[in-house]
């Protein structure tokens, strides 16, 4: 028999094989059905490989302003959010690791538990603040500072504020990660030798916090460019969104080989970005990384 | 704490809260519209809300579909994070990878892909395709919380146990699922809570007499004003606020979080 904490390989196998299983059957093979139909003819809601497959679907998807303007606009308002978390979760992470540890558990849930509530449930809060009869627009005609209320509802500027306050914890989350592997007498000791306090936050602590902030950011940016809720919420009315315009391939245009494989290309460019950005991040900072 | 920076952190809690504490208020609105200020104080949205079929339908889908995705998924997740954390095999990384990919494939394509899947195999029953779903939504919830924790475990306990005679059965049962059972429930919490909100991937799933709850706030959102759907976001709100509370206590909401 094999020693404590070891298990056999058979033992192995039989606790690995039912998972492993439903993964295989409940996502794999969907995602290689996925991944056939974006070959097949467009136009229909077969996949009809008679005529052998065709990749008449990509050619449509890239070489169309259509889409790639939507595929575009999606991945610069993902930027614009992934941007915005930063500088909305680098100072909350900051915060929290400067407190004491007896408040810190609840600043930290304060900001984390939200993650856990239904996002249509996050985003209607956002729809009574920004709407033309929500608050911001009440408060500024009460005031007289507007005569019309300002149209901030079912734009992109929507769409960003609702995907920042729905995906910055997780910046926060893993800046504060990074900040917590800093010795805490490092900051100490450059303002001892005579840096003022911002810097050596400009020169330690920001530069220590870059994995943390390089690895929360590229999830940022992944979940935002292929985010559904939100966009199909807070966002202009029609496809303006990548998400939005496969779920309308899907079910109202009823084309689904073209939205299959706009689906594959959302998903190739996400896989990219993260290997991207790991990588390089790896590289530059893969000393940092090790000394902690 | 400087006062620039602790106004900063003080306007940056605002915009965390603001959009959460602002359905609160206006569900105890008294008048007919969703907005502010407040007319007069009352619960009449929240009796609303129970007396919307749609709601109760939604609420009652929502929580057997949560519950029982999370019953098979968590034994499923039990059996391969012990797998996993007592090993350590060529390809242990990649088969990790692999069984988190539930979280890692965009909501939206899982959701199409399930859609081709169901279309092709003549799937007609809703609640079936779903179940299917939100096992998939469970599982790397389930499982990356149990690893967790089974990573914490003294393996000494085990050595020890095995070492005094205990066959692998009686250490399972008393060493490693009693050390465990915390991180066990936080993750079947964690998984409830996922499965229960999720979009994205039902959205292709449901049929008119199995529409989840998030689904049916969505399309309310879409067409009324009347603020039931704040009442019922309220419920949703405090509802996960609480379970996350549970959550923090068993196993720590950022180790959760991984």
């Amino acid at each position: 028999m094999d020693s404590g904490d070891r298990i056999s390989r058979s033992a192995r196998l039989a606790l690995l094989a039912p998972a492993v299983l439903v993964i295989a059957f409940c996502l794999g093979g969907p995602l290689a059905l996925l991944l056939s139909y974006s070959f097949a003819p467009g136009g229909s809601t077969r996949a009809d490989f008679s005529d052998g497959l065709t990749l008449e679907n990509y050619v449509g998807v890239l070489g169309d302003t259509f889409y790639l303007g939507i595929i575009f606009k999606t991945l610069w308002l993902s930027v614009l959010v992934t941007l915005a978390a930063i500088l909305v979760g680098w100072p909350l992470a900051y915060f929290l690791w400067k407190m004491p540890p007896r408040f810190k558990t609840l600043c930290t849930l304060g900001i984390v538990a939200p993650l856990l509530i239904s996002i249509p449930v996050r985003n209607y809060g956002w729809m009574l603040i920004l709407g033309d009869t929500g608050l911001i627009n009440k408060a500024l005609l009460a005031l007289g500072l507007i005569a019309r209320p300002l149209r901030m509802m079912f734009t992109d500027l929507a769409v960003v504020i609702g995907l920042t306050h729905v995906l910055m914890p997780f910046v926060v989350l893993s800046v504060l990660a990074s900040l917590e592997r800093i010795p805490g007498d490092l900051a100490e000791a450059a303002c001892s030798l005579g840096a003022n306090r911002l810097t050596a936050i400009r020169l330690i602590v920001i530069p220590l916090s870059m994995p943390g902030l390089l690895a929360g950011a590229t999830l940022v940016f992944c979940v935002a460019s292929s985010s559904y809720v939100t966009p199909a919420l807070m966002g202009p009315s029609g496809a303006k969104y990548s998400a939005v315009l496969i779920y309308q391939q899907f079910v109202s245009v009823f084309d689904w080989p073209r939205g299959a494989a706009v689906a594959v290309v959302l998903l190739v460019i996400t896989a990219f970005a993260l290997i991207l950005v790991l990588g390089s991040a790896d590289r530059r900072y893969r000393h940092l990384l090790r000394s902690h | 704490m400087r006062p620039a920076f602790a106004l900063l952190i003080a306007a940056l809690y605002i915009f965390i809260f603001a959009p959460l504490v602002v359905v609160v208020v206006i569900s105890l609105n008294g008048g007919t519209v969703a907005s502010l200020p407040i007319e007069s104080w009352s619960l009449r949205w929240y009796f609303k809300a129970f007396e919307t079929t749609a709601f109760i339908n939604g609420l009652w889908t929502s929580t057997w579909l949560a519950v029982a995705a999370t019953l098979i998924a968590a034994p499923l997740a039990l059996a391969a994070a012990i797998a996993i954390a007592r090993a350590d095999f060529l390809g242990r990384n990649e088969l990790e990878a692999f069984l988190m990919a539930p979280i890692l494939v965009p909501g939206i394509v899982i959701g199409i892909a399930l859609l081709l899947s169901a279309s092709l195999l003549q799937l007609h029953d809703a609640p079936v395709r779903l179940l299917v779903a939100h096992v998939l939504i469970a599982f790397p919830y389930c499982m990356r919380t149990i690893y967790a924790s089974l990573t914490r475990l003294d393996p000494v306990l085990v050595d020890g146990a095995m070492t005094l005679g205990a066959n692998r059965w009686r250490v399972f049962w008393h060493i490693t699922l009693p050390l465990v059972r915390p991180g066990l429930i936080a993750g079947m919490i964690f998984a409830f809570l996922q499965s229960f909100g999720d979009v994205p991937i039902s959205l292709f799933l449901t049929d008119a007499r199995n529409n989840t709850l998030p689904l049916t706030i969505m399309s309310y959102l879409e067409y009324n004003v009347d603020p039931t759907v704040a009442a019922m976001s309220s419920l949703v709100t405090l509802a996960s606020l609480l379970l996350a509370l549970g959550l923090e206590r068993l196993a720590g909401l950022r180790r959760a979080l991984g």
